[in-house]
C-alpha cells in the first residue's frame, strides 16, 4: 500500500524494554514505521540492513555501547550520512562532545523530554 | 681563650690590689691620727686601756681583717668567673638538651616536614618527609620542593613558587604532589616565614599535610551520587513517558478520577525530575566538573521561560507576576542553561514560599554599572535566626511548613550560590518574616 511506502523509519535503538515499547507505540500512533535493537550491536546491524530514515540512539547498552555503535555506523557509506539522535540518561561532556564530533544531529536527556517533544524533534529533524 | 682568662684575672688583681692599697693607706692614715691622739688611754666597757699598748695591736688586728676581706673579695672575684662559666655551661648543656630534644620532634614527627632554602630546595627533610615521597635522603635532598606537584597541578605551583619567593607565607593550600613511584597524594601546603637554621639565614620550615584519604573519601561520595542519579533518570523517565502516553487518550479516554491520579503521578515524578537534576548539578559542582559555556544570553527570555513553565503553580495559588524590565538584559555573556536554573530556583521559590493572592515581581536590571536580577516576593520571608544559613546545604529555614504546598530539598539556593559564584557574579537577599524575601543576583 502507498501509505505503507510514504512512511518514514524509525530505528529505536535502547536496552530498557520499557521505554523501547513506549517509544515504538508513540512512534507508530504518531505515523512512523518503527524498528527496534537492544543493544549497539544489533543496532548496527538493523541500521545496515534496513536504512532506517532516522535512528534514536541510547548511548548506555551492553554488548555495544550507543558511541561505539555510531562511530562504526559512521565508517559506513550509508552509516556517514545517517541521521542520528541520541538519546540518553548521561550528562558527560566528555560523551556529549564525542557525540558531536561523530555527527549526531541531537543529544537529548530522556527526563528532559516528553513524549510529544521527541515526536516533534524526529520530524523536524526529517524535515531537512 | 685563655687570652681572655688572664685579661679576666689581671683585671681582678689589680682591682683587688688597688683595693688593698686603698685601705692599707687608710689604716695608716687612721693610725697616724691616733698617734697625734693627746689621750694616752681609752676606756671601753669600763676597762681602761693604754693606748701605747694597743696600738701596734690595733694595726695588727686590722691587718688580719683587710687580709681576711681582700681574700674574701678576691675569692668572690675569682669564683665569680668560675661561677659565671660554670652558669654559662649549664644553660649551653640545657640548650644542647633542647637542640636535641627538638631535633627528635622534627625528626620523628608524623608530619613531613622539611627545611627550604632561599630556591626553595630541600635541605632538611624528615623522616616523615622520606616515607611520605619514597625516597632516601640523597634523592631528595636539594630538589625543589614546588617541582615535585603532579603535572595537572604545575600552574597552582608556579604560583606558590611566586609567592614563595617574594616571602609570602603559604598557608594550607590543596596541591597534589607526585611521590618517587609516581603516585599522586593531595596535600595541604604550608610555609612559614623566614627563620635561620645553621648557616643559612634565609631558611624556611614546610609542612606537608596529606589529605589524600579524605579527597578520595569526598570523591567516591560525589562519584556516587552522580552515579545513582544518572541510573535514577531510567525508570523516572519511564514513568513520565508511560503517564504522558496515558494522559494523551492513547489507549482511551481516561475517566475523571483515572485522570487525577494519572496526573498525580506524573507530577510527582516530574519533582523526582527535579530533584535528581539538582543532585547532579550539586554533584558537579562539588567535583569541580561544573562546566560554563559563555554564550550570548537574552536574560528576558529565560524569565519568561520559567514563567510559562511555572504557570500552572502560579495560576492555582492566583500569584500576581510583576514585571520590572529596566532594559532587557539581552545579549549579555552567560551561561544560559545555568542562569536558568538560578532563575527558576529563586522564581520558584518566591511563588512557593508565598500565600495564595500574593505578589512575585521581577526586576530586570540593565545598567553599565550593574547587570542585576532582583525577585521580590510578599511570602513568608526568612527568620533572621535562619538567614545566615539559607545558603548552606540541605537547609531549611523553621518556617518553611507555614505553606503547606512547599516541598524543598534544601539543594536549591546551595546550588544558586554556588552556580552564581563559578560564572564569577554574585548573590544576595534581604528578608522579614511575614513580610517577604528579595533576592537579588549579580552577573
Amino acid at each position: 500500500m502507498e501509505e505503507e511506502q510514504n512512511k518514514k523509519k524509525v530505528l529505536v535503538v535502547d536496552d530498557d524494554d520499557n521505554l523501547r515499547r513506549v517509544l515504538t507505540d508513540k512512534l507508530k500512533a504518531s505515523g512512523f514505521e518503527v524498528i527496534n535493537a537492544s543493544n549497539g550491536e544489533e543496532g548496527l546491524e538493523k541500521a545496515l540492513a534496513h536504512h532506517p530514515d532516522i535512528i534514536l540512539l541510547d548511548v548506555m547498552m551492553p554488548i555495544m555501547n550507543g558511541q561505539v555503535m555510531l562511530s562504526k555506523l559512521r565508517e559506513d557509506e550509508w552509516g556517514e550520512k545517517a541521521k542520528v539522535i541520541m538519546l540518553s540518561v548521561i550528562e558527560d561532556s566528555e560523551v556529549i562532545a564525542q557525540a558531536v564530533v561523530d555527527r549526531s544531529l541531537a543529544y537529548f536527556i530522556k527526563t528532559d523530554q516528553s513524549m510529544d517533544d521527541i515526536v516533534k524533534r524526529v520530524k523536524a529533524m526529517l524535515e531537512d | 681563650m685563655s687570652n681572655k682568662k688572664s685579661t679576666f684575672i689581671g683585671e681582678h688583681l689589680i682591682i683587688a690590689g688597688a683595693s688593698l692599697f686603698i685601705l692599707l693607706g687608710l689604716l695608716y692614715l687612721s693610725s697616724l691620727f691616733m698617734e697625734d691622739f693627746s689621750t694616752d688611754s681609752i676606756t671601753i666597757f669600763g676597762t681602761e686601756f693604754l693606748i701605747a699598748d694597743i696600738q701596734p695591736h690595733i694595726i695588727q688586728i686590722l691587718f688580719i681583717v683587710v687580709s681576711v676581706l681582700v681574700s674574701y673579695l678576691i675569692y668572690l672575684l675569682l669564683s665569680l668567673r668560675t661561677r659565671a662559666e660554670l652558669t654559662a655551661a649549664i644553660a649551653t648543656r640545657s640548650l644542647s638538651n633542647s637542640l636535641a630534644h627538638f631535633e627528635k620532634l622534627y625528626e620523628e614527627a608524623p608530619v613531613p616536614y622539611v627545611i627550604l632554602n632561599e630556591k626553595g630546595e630541600i635541605i632538611k627533610p624528615n623522616k616523615a618527609t622520606l616515607r611520605f615521597f619514597g625516597v632516601v635522603l640523597e634523592e631528595i635532598e636539594g630538589k625543589n620542593l614546588f617541582s615535585l606537584c603532579f603535572e595537572e597541578d604545575q600552574e597552582k605551583a608556579e604560583k606558590l613558587f611566586r609567592y614563595y619567593k617574594s616571602n609570602l607565607p603559604i598557608n594550607s593550600e590543596e596541591i597534589r604532589l607526585i611521590t618517587k613511584k609516581g603516585a599522586v597524594k593531595w596535600v595541604l601546603l604550608s610555609v612559614f616565614g623566614e627563620t635561620s637554621f645553621n648557616n643559612l639565614k634565609k631558611a624556611r620550615l614546610g609542612v606537608i599535610f596529606d589529605i589524600t584519604e579524605r579527597k578520595q573519601l569526598d570523591q567516591a561520595k560525589t562519584e556516587f551520587v552522580s552515579l545513582a542519579s544518572h541510573q535514577l533518570r531510567t525508570p523516572v523517565s519511564t514513568i513520565r513517558w508511560y503517564t504522558d502516553m496515558l494522559l494523551s487518550n492513547s489507549f482511551g479516554e481516561l475517566s475523571g478520577e483515572q485522570k487525577e491520579y494519572v496526573e498525580t503521578i506524573h507530577k510527582v515524578n516530574q519533582g523526582m525530575i527535579e530533584l535528581i537534576d539538582t543532585l547532579l548539578n550539586v554533584s558537579r559542582i562539588e567535583m569541580g566538573s561544573l562546566k560554563i559555556d559563555l554564550k550570548p544570553t537574552n536574560v528576558s527570555d529565560l524569565v519568561e521561560s520559567v514563567l510559562v513553565e511555572l504557570s500552572s503553580q502560579i495560576e492555582e495559588k492566583n500569584i500576581n507576576i510583576e514585571k520590572n524590565y529596566g532594559g532587557n538584559l539581552e545579549n549579555i555573556e552567560s551561561d544560559p542553561k545555568l542562569l536558568r536554573i538560578v532563575i527558576q530556583n529563586l522564581i520558584s521559590n518566591a511563588v512557593k514560599y508565598t500565600q495564595p493572592n500574593g505578589t512575585v515581581s521581577i526586576t530586570l536590571k540593565d545598567s553599565f554599572k550593574e547587570k542585576a536580577i532582583v525577585v521580590t516576593d510578599t511570602g513568608v520571608g526568612i527568620p533572621e535566626k535562619d538567614q545566615e544559613k539559607i545558603f548552606t546545604k540541605l537547609f531549611r529555614a523553621g518556617n518553611v511548613d507555614v505553606l503547606s504546598s512547599s516541598q524543598g530539598t534544601g539543594l536549591g539556593l546551595y546550588l544558586v550560590k554556588s552556580i552564581m559564584e563559578t560564572m564569577g557574579g554574585s548573590i544576595s537577599f534581604v528578608s522579614e518574616e511575614n513580610k517577604g524575601s528579595t533576592f537579588t543576583i549579580t552577573i
